[in-house]
């Protein structure tokens, strides 16, 4: 199945399941955030990154510890 | 002496600390200045001279004895709540002793007012606030940057030396170029971060000066470091360069401005650029969003989101709930690309010492309507800057943003980064810059300062 970047099919359904209201104006900014957001964020999550695993709680203030 | 309220902050420092200088009387000017000039850009957004001169009559014979400073919105003071900009930032917020109100305070310095910012530090513009926008003192109509808009305009048009600001995505970065200053953003954790609503939470923020050169970066930084940022002679540079659209999707102009001082700063620290190749870049951007987003999320509730104060705009309203749609796994997914990113950038740091680009790839955007034109066509400008900006944040390194140029009459930047706690290289590094240029960049006036000069 492909992934849709419908903006009208998404917003409304999410907004319904977590009982957020929103107004027209509201609605516009997200259907523009999801245009902006949505397709990087597929391809982000069809990325294999099993490989990797993330550092537990890195230390931001210095390098990550060697491989 | 020169104006005093035009002195770099380091030597009105030294000026009050010699007795050539009275901090009474600086402070009274400033606030007089701050008074004439600051409706025209709506930098300042609350002053209190009562507390600055509480603050003044108590400072210590600290580094900043008798400055004066502004800080960000972002930031509580004991006497006054932190607003992020906004009519509602979904926290509570409360007066008390930021970390950075506490390294000001011990060092002496004075806080004469709040610097307006970009609301809830949501764009790199600084169009929109609950106070109204800031104006950018190079010109009024144009974006002054953000989130630390009023910051850097304040310091800009010469209100005051040297300002606070915050950093989560590019938010010092972005305003010191939009504005023609040297902003730092530290390496993650290392200036001072307590008081903030997201410390201990957020793991891309952090506090930073914004000033017109690196001298006084590097004052007012090892103020919020809380120690002393050793200056060092740059030697041997290696300079790494990208090729990818974070410096070639990039305005003619800035390109070659940045072109030309990755160039200056390559002869005067008799140094060399090399090629890097960082392909986790853009996943890297889109993770920072990501995390700063998914990060913000802790105080939402449906209900909470039900009844947003209305003053707050129609874009952030928009926008936080937005935000509850985040996926999970993409959030899981960008700490793995944090991880990748920053495995990365520690093999780079063995080939070079620091990494150039532009700070944002275009001038200043007019206010009404933020986009910029790019090679690849019309881009809104967050879109466009934070493909530059978003690395430092998602990764911990510290990155600098010095002004190397101008086009349309507005301030043209570009970004060095350095490996974890090289905060002083990037300094350092900044101020061969400035001399390989004649300190050109750096001392320039933005017309509303200037015109007053003429005047007096």
């Amino acid at each position: 199945m492909e992934a849709s970047n419908s903006a009208d099919d998404f917003i409304p359904a999410a907004l319904a399941a977590f009982g957020v209201e929103a107004d027209e104006i509201e609605l516009a900014v997200m259907r523009g955030a999801h245009e902006t957001f949505w397709p990087p964020i597929l391809e982000l999550l069809a990325l294999d990154t099993s490989a990797v695993a993330a550092e537990p709680n890195p230390d931001l203030s210095q390098a990550p510890r060697r491989r | 002496m020169s104006e005093p309220l035009d002195l770099p902050l380091r030597e009105q420092a030294a000026a009050i600390a010699a007795g050539q200088l009275d901090a009474g009387e600086l402070l009274d000017a400033t606030l007089a200045r701050i008074e004439s000039r600051n409706p025209a850009i709506n930098a300042v957004v609350e002053t209190f001279p009562e507390r600055s001169r509480e603050m003044l009559a108590a400072a210590p014979d600290g580094p900043l004895h008798g400055v004066p400073v502004v800080i960000k919105d972002e930031w509580p003071l004991p006497w006054r709540a932190q607003r992020f900009g906004a009519a509602d930032m979904l926290a509570t917020p409360e007066p008390g002793e930021s970390g950075p109100y506490r390294a000001l305070r011990d060092a002496g310095a004075v806080i004469v007012g709040v610097g307006n910012m970009h609301e809830l530090g949501a764009s790199s513009t600084g169009n929109i606030s609950v106070y109204g926008p800031a104006r950018n003192p190079w010109n009024p109509e144009r974006c002054p940057g953000g989130s630390s808009s009023g910051p850097a305009a304040a310091v800009a048009a010469r209100l005051v030396a040297g300002a606070v600001g915050a950093d989560g995505i590019g938010s010092i970065r972005y305003p010191a170029t939009y504005c023609g200053l040297t902003g730092l953003k530290p390496t993650f954790g290392r200036s001072a971060m307590a008081g903030h609503h997201m410390a201990g939470v957020s793991t891309t923020i952090v506090s930073g000066p914004l000033c017109a050169d690196a001298g006084d970066c590097r004052l007012l930084g090892s103020v919020l470091f809380g120690e002393k940022l050793q200056a060092g002679k740059v030697q041997g540079l290696r300079i790494g360069v990208i090729e990818n659209e974070v410096s070639e999707d990039v305005a003619p102009p800035v390109r070659e401005a940045c072109e030309q001082a990755i160039e200056d700063l390559r002869a005067a620290t008799d140094g060399d650029v090399r090629t890097i190749e960082l392909p986790e870049l853009p996943a890297a951007t889109l993770a920072t969003v990501l995390i700063a987003n998914s990060e913000s999320l802790g105080s939402v509730t449906p209900e909470r989101l039900n009844n947003l104060d209305p003053e707050l705009s129609p874009l952030g309203r928009g926008l936080l709930k937005y935000r509850l749609m985040l996926p999970a796994a993409a959030t899981v997914k960008s700490q793995q690309m944090r991880t990748m990113a920053r495995q990365r950038l520690a093999e780079v740091f063995e080939e070079v010492d620091v990494i150039a680009w532009p700070t944002v790839p275009a001038v200043a955007p007019p206010l009404e309507a933020p986009l910029v034109e790019l090679p690849s066509g019309t881009h809104t400008a967050d879109t466009a800057n934070v493909r530059g900006g978003a690395l430092a944040n998602l990764t911990g390194i510290p990155a600098i943003s010095v002004p190397v140029g101008s086009a349309e009459g507005l301030p043209i930047g570009l970004q060095l980064q350095a490996a974890w706690g090289r905060d002083e290289l990037l300094l350092d590094a900044a101020e061969a810059l400035e001399g390989a240029n004649d300190r050109r960049w750096v001392e320039a006036t933005p017309p509303l300062a200037a015109a007053e000069q003429t005047e007096a």
